[in-house]
């Protein structure tokens, strides 16, 4: 049983690291907990025991590492957008087109000649 | 009986609200949440623009709706996308529509030119390379796309409505008609980045698997004379995400 859970915590930290490092460093949270539970079950059976494996304080760093670092990103990591260059091109090119376009729209434009806007 | 009713409806659809709603430079906003094993990611931006767009013989709308990735998710899953609807100010009568989509490695553009005289869309679709596909599709009255449907949206004086009033719209989505509901489900009060605002909440609903369920995609639209979207939270085959305003500017009211 101990094993198991000693097994079950390294697995839940290195989940809960992999998570802290990747965008959805939200989630690092989930697998944290686990790896929190797990790892203080193992050390509570060890000391029964009265052998402490030295990977159980391990989970518990690293766990602790991914759970600050996953804090970190949420409140001074703003999100951001970048690299919109193609799509604003992508907008005044769809535009002129449309201008052209909607200049041969004669039929259709007809009904709405006299529209003038409430600015 | 139930085709009937639609056709009942959808007779009362034929639009005869004017533009009381929204401004000619009106810039939203919002965070799109994606929701993984219970907690909201921000995924995206999405910003709905209007700009005015002059010809020689009118000034149209333009109405634009682009969606971009946060930058920390673009090595994983890139998204640059623009819907755009070249629509009559006053009426919201859509001329010209523009889709363009950039998810990762796909990529469709998507152009329908409208002819209301004859109830008709000419439409050209473009993939990777260069792949073109035009095809004429028949629409119904009043029928739109999607970019301006979300905007008519606005133009509906809810206070009239009932609570579960449903009101019947027709879009035209990859070339497919799909009638989209909307229920009124009465108003709500709820903070929002932009302070505390009473809304309109509404339930929309589609005639595909687009949207799942009932009243799993509602919207909130504040209850004033801009009636702008505020909030939304929607279900689709592939999860379950949250739309939030950040921002608002150009209103008209």
């Amino acid at each position: 049983m101990k094993t198991l859970f000693i097994i079950l915590a390294v697995i839940t930290s290195i989940l809960s690291a992999i998570f802290a490092v990747l965008p959805i460093s939200n989630l690092a949270v989930i697998p944290a907990i686990l790896a929190f539970a797990f790892a203080f079950a193992a050390h509570y059976m060890s000391k029964k025991e009265g052998e402490v494996r030295k990977i159980i304080p391990f989970t518990f760093f690293l766990t602790t590492i991914a759970l600050m670092l996953s804090l970190y990103k949420a409140v001074f990591i703003a999100s951001e957008v970048t690299q919109t260059e193609s799509l604003e091109a992508k907008e005044i090119q769809l535009e002129e087109e449309a201008i052209d376009e909607l200049e041969e729209l004669d039929l259709e434009i007809e009904e709405i000649e006299d529209i003038t806007i409430d600015e | 009986m139930r085709i009937s009713l639609i056709l009942i409806v959808l007779a009362n659809m034929i639009v005869h609200a004017q533009n009381s709603a929204i401004g000619i430079s009106e810039k939203l906003t919002y965070t799109a949440s994606y929701n993984m094993s219970g907690i909201l990611n921000d995924i995206a931006e999405v910003t709905l623009e209007t700009s005015p767009v002059k010809t020689s013989k009118a000034t149209l709308m333009r109405l634009k709706c682009t969606a971009v990735t946060f930058s920390k998710w673009d090595n994983f899953f890139k998204i640059r996308d623009l819907y755009e609807s070249y629509v009559n100010p006053q009426t919201l009568t859509p001329y010209l529509y523009n889709r363009d989509i950039n998810e990762g490695t796909y990529y469709k553009a998507m152009k329908y030119t409208y002819s209301h005289k004859t109830n008709t869309v000419k439409t050209v679709q473009t993939k990777k390379n260069n792949n073109i596909e035009n095809k004429t599709v028949s629409i119904g009255k009043g029928t739109r796309d999607i970019v301006s449907t979300l905007y008519t949206m606005r133009l509906f004086d809810y206070d009239t409505m009932n609570k579960g009033e449903r009101k019947t719209l027709t879009l035209i989505f990859d070339r497919k008609e799909i009638k989209a509901q909307i229920t009124y489900l009465g108003k709500e009060e709820i903070s929002t980045a932009i302070g505390k605002k009473e809304c309109y909440k509404l339930a929309i609903g589609s005639s595909t698997e687009i949207l799942k369920g009932n009243n799993n995609n509602l919207l909130w639209l504040t209850a004033d004379k801009n009636k702008i979207i505020v909030y939304g939270k929607f279900k689709i085959p592939v999860g379950n995400g949250e739309l939030k305003i950040k921002s608002a500017s150009g209103l008209k009211q």
